[in-house]
């Protein structure tokens, strides 16, 4: 048996007593990862650093849970030296003279990057089909997507590739190809983890998250990477923590939330009997189960179309050819690299998203729109903490279908929002989002249940999420043969 | 030269003079190697983000207290997107809808009135890079990316080139003296554009609206709105209609030279930065910054006439912001600040150019300077004397009664030597003698310049006078 199908205390034991090194476990990842490579999950793999990387730890003391253990990173988050494409034809020679900040802290622990993920371009979809080098595809079933925008993250963990990933997540993109793969997606509150380094899409909502297999080791890679960042302004200064702490604390009396739209005829049938079959088991836990109106729900995706558009518009404007990147040869003029270069150097997804963001902020647009949306979006906000005074959790599905076919076609640009339906208001509102998996449709495809916390209170949502984790007791590897 | 009202609005971008850029840590410095004061901020890299340097702000709010502006409480920067190959990230970030400082004033001498020029409001922003353009090709240096602006811009209430020259004149003053920036026109830290327009009757909408950038001194900026008058006045006269337009000065010509015309207004897609959250002044960050003012130019000049030095004297210390700062220090002494500024201005000013010098880097410390202010108050030194020993005293840390026993050129303030040389030019010109008795009292002088002769300058003039009148009636 691979020993990257063990828990991780057992990995780190036999880590710490010399039993194994570093290297089988990089060695495991990449045998793993070249035999699945069908699921294209990776845009880059470092397979020479990382095997130098784990020689080198050989001399040094395990001193962490983490030490030693390979990681995957999200393309949109970029790496010293290690091409960071954000899987557009824009960035597919760029290489990062710098670390992100989350990466100098997966380093600090000693982990080994292995490769760098496939995803929608720039992070802009839903399906990861907007990517240039191809859309990964789901372990469970490789006619389907894995989701989006994180979807190579997604496709690793699900296929049991590494323990550990890094995904970001703007719009769902964390936890709704979490969703989909039947893994643990965790999406922090907005400001818990540095943005430094992180390729921009919609600056106000971004966020880097841990994705993994379950939810113990989810908590300990979000031990790793938070904390304020002298480089990131929007970053939040909070006490140090281990989230992991409450995990196998009871949950008698605790209150959760289910709005009302969230279990409404936007969603399968199939994912709401779920849904109800997991409120059962937190009640026998203890809890109890309210269903309640949620005010703005309905608008979250079109506050969020305008937001994430509008700053997507102008954080992608830095893409010109001239420093950096893809670059038109031979320009006829200024203006002529400017557009030969971003109109071949974009897809088309991401085109779209710039033209419609540069619109909305045109002239009174922005104040019609962009303006608007901010204030609503407070509003919405507000909502949530009205609801958080009374409840611990909201809780729903994560999606409202389970991953859909890779053919199916991609000619409605609406329909990738809606995708994310679910998913969106909790970045909208800052807050932090789990997807967890809770059990199979007919299809055997995965089926997610979202559970939103108040903000900061992500130790409390792994508190839920292992309860509820154990008492399922899913078999979620999709070859087989789980630890 | 017109029958014109013109309106004239400026707009002055300055440079702080901050140890760092405002949104990253990279040196702000001016002719170093090109691009080498950058970092991945600067060149608007991927994933990087701004910071805030609290410099930025402190010094933003000082100038906004100098100009009399009210201050922001809660203010936020904005992202004004276009394509330009001197902007990397192609947004510069700035303040649109939240200007720090709103609503102020400077005050300028109009022909021995006072007038308020108004400013509309001054906020904080990023330089862009330096073009060099060489054949077809662009060169970009990066180390003027990101270097703190502040943008200060006037209400349309500037009525002649003198006013706007006056007025350039004192917020250059005003930002100098507050080590807001150094405010070098010709090294760039200091850029004006000027806004003409010209109408007919007071009653009138103002005119067609022409903005000539990038002005390259304060000279220029009286000359270019003067062109600018004449070129509009023609046209006017002529019946002709024209664009609002952008047009430079180009100083080779002598005259403004179109830039470009306005076809529409700009839409430069202003939004709230999201990567800066919102800041808050408080009452106690305003009071802190209040502290850091020293005393403004106005102020220093009615201290100077007060203490007795020339009102020209007074001005020309203002213009050298040292000399000034170093006879503050002695504000508070019992000294003859008439002397002392003469001191200042005269001999040891010459002694520090000649040495390109700054008075702090030598030592004539305050106590010294007293003590050299008060011995050629009572005579002890002349200005002879003053010039052989000067540049001992300037550079000696010795007490300057001990430099001028030592080197020997103390007055002669002793009744009997001096006596004595007053009875021999007395007696080597009987004529002058004669000519004084009859009346005539240019002889006196005369007299007096001989006895300064043969003691080379070395007594002690009043005691002189006063021997040579007493002798020449005995």
């Amino acid at each position: 048996m691979r020993y990257l199908n063990k828990s991780i205390e057992e990995i780190h034991k036999l880590l710490k007593n010399k039993e194994i090194k570093p290297i089988t476990l990089v060695e495991e990842a990449f045998e793993q990862i070249e035999n699945s490579k069908e699921l294209n999950a990776y845009i880059t793999l470092n397979k020479e650093e990382a095997i130098k990387k784990a020689k080198e730890l050989e001399d040094k003391e395990v001193d962490n849970i983490l030490f030693g253990l390979p990681i995957a990173i999200k393309d949109n988050i970029v790496t010293k030296g290690l091409r960071t494409t954000c899987a557009s034809h824009m960035l597919d020679n760029f290489m990062p003279i710098y670390d992100a900040t989350v990466i100098e802290k997966i380093n600090a622990k000693n982990m080994i990057i292995i490769g760098k993920t496939n995803m929608d371009e720039f992070a802009m979809g839903s399906s990861s089909r907007t990517s240039y080098f191809g859309a990964p595809k789901n372990p469970w079933n490789r006619e389907k997507i894995s989701g989006g925008s994180s979807g190579g993250s997604a496709t690793t963990i699900a296929n049991r590739d590494v323990l550990f990933a890094l995904g970001t997540d703007t719009g769902g993109s964390i936890r709704q190809p979490a969703s989909y793969t039947g893994i643990v997606g965790m999406k922090p509150t907005y400001g818990r983890v540095s943005r430094f380094g992180l390729v921009a899409f919609a600056s106000s909502l971004d966020q880097i998250g841990p994705m993994t297999r379950n939810v113990y080791e989810n908590a300990l890679l979000l031990n790793a990477i938070v904390g304020k960042d002298e480089k990131d302004l929007t970053s939040a200064k909070k006490e140090e923590e281990d989230f992991t702490r409450l995990i196998g604390k009871d949950i008698t009396g605790m209150k959760i939330a289910v709005p009302n739209y969230f279990m409404s005829d936007i969603v399968n049938e199939e994912i709401k009997e779920k849904i109800k079959d997991t409120i059962k088991v937190l009640e026998e836990a203890g809890a109890t189960v309210n269903y309640i109106d949620v005010k703005y729900l309905e608008n979250a995706v079109t506050l969020y179309q305008i937001i994430a558009m509008g700053e997507a518009s102008s954080n992608l404007a830095r893409f010109d050819g001239i420093r950096y990147g893809f670059s038109k040869e031979n320009p006829k003029n200024i203006e002529d690299l400017y557009l030969e270069t971003r109109a071949l150097g974009f897809g088309e997804e991401v085109k779209r998203r710039i033209m419609v963001g540069s619109y909305l902020l045109s002239g009174e647009n922005s104040k019609t729109y962009y303006n608007k949306a901010l204030s609503i979006r407070d509003d919405m906000k507000k909502e949530f903490e009205n609801v958080f005074k009374e409840y611990d959790f909201i809780i729903g599905p994560t999606t409202t279908t389970t991953a859909y076919n890779l053919s199916d076609p991609m000619d409605d640009p609406l329909k990738s929002f809606m995708d994310d339906v679910l998913v969106i208001p909790v970045n909208m509102a800052g807050l932090p989002g789990l997807n967890l998996p809770i059990g199979f449709d007919k299809n055997h495809m995965p089926i997610g249940m979202q559970i939103i916390g108040a903000a900061f209170e992500e130790a409390k949502i792994y508190q839920l999420a292992s309860l509820l984790e154990q008492k399922l007791d899913l078999e979620l590897n999709p070859n087989g043969g789980e630890e | 030269m017109t029958n014109y009202i013109p309106t004239i609005g400026v707009e002055v971008h300055v440079e702080l003079k901050t140890k760092t850029k405002i949104f990253s840590n990279s040196i702000n410095g001016y002719g170093q190697m090109a691009n080498s004061l950058t970092n991945v901020v600067d060149l608007g890299y991927p994933g990087t983000l701004p910071t805030v340097n609290e410099e930025v702000l402190n010094l933003a709010m000082k100038a906004a207290i100098v100009l009399n502006c009210k201050i922001r409480r809660q203010m936020h920067f904005d992202r004004k997107n276009y394509f330009y190959p001197d902007n990397p990230k192609n947004f510069q970030i700035t303040q649109a809808r939240t200007p720090i400082g709103y609503d102020g004033y400077v005050e300028i001498d109009v022909n021995g009135t006072k007038k308020k020029i108004y400013i509309e409001e001054m906020h904080i922003e990023e330089d862009t890079c330096k073009s060099t353009h060489r054949q077809d090709k662009t060169l970009l240096d990066f180390n003027r990316a990101g270097v703190p602006l502040i943008e200060i811009v006037t209400k349309p209430c500037i009525e002649s080139s003198e006013e706007a020259k006056k007025y350039l004149e004192k917020l250059k003053e005003l930002l100098y003296y507050c080590d807001i920036s150094d405010c070098k026109m010709e090294e760039g830290s200091m850029r004006a554009d000027a806004n003409v327009s010209l109408r007919k009757n007071e009653t009138d909408p103002l005119g067609t609206k022409v903005e000539i950038k990038n002005i390259g001194s304060i000279s220029n900026v009286g000359v270019s709105i003067e062109k600018e008058i004449l070129r509009q006045t023609k046209l006017l006269d002529n019946g002709e209609k024209f664009k609002e337009q952008t047009r430079r000065y180009d100083d080779k010509l002598g005259d403004t030279v179109l830039m470009r015309v306005k076809e529409t207004g700009n839409d430069y897609r202003y939004f709230p930065e999201p990567d800066i959250p919102f800041i808050y002044v408080t009452d106690d960050m305003i009071e802190q910054v209040k502290k850091t003012i020293p005393m403004l130019p106005e102020e220093r000049i009615n201290k100077y006439i007060e203490k007795g030095i020339s009102e020209i004297n007074a001005v020309k210390l203002i213009q050298n912001r040292s000399l000034s700062d170093y006879i503050n220090e002695c504000l508070e002494e019992n000294i003859n600040f008439k002397v002392g500024a003469n001191l200042l201005l005269g001999d040891i000013s010459a002694y520090l150019n000649k040495e390109e010098k700054n008075i702090k880097d030598t030592a004539l410390h305050k106590t010294r300077f007293i003590e050299l202010v008060n011995l050629v108050s009572d005579g002890t030194i002349t200005s002879k004397n003053l010039k052989d020993i000067l540049q001992t005293v300037m550079e000696k840390e010795e007490s300057i009664k001990e430099i001028i026993a030592t080197t020997g050129v103390q007055n002669i303030t002793d009744d009997s030597m001096i006596k004595e040389v007053v009875k021999k030019i007395i007696l080597e010109n009987p004529q002058s003698v004669n000519d004084y008795k009859e009346g005539h009292d240019r002889a006196i002088k005369y007299l007096m310049g001989q006895v300064m002769k043969e003691t080379k300058g070395a007594v002690n003039p009043k005691m002189a006078m006063d021997i040579l009148i007493n002798e020449l009636n005995s």
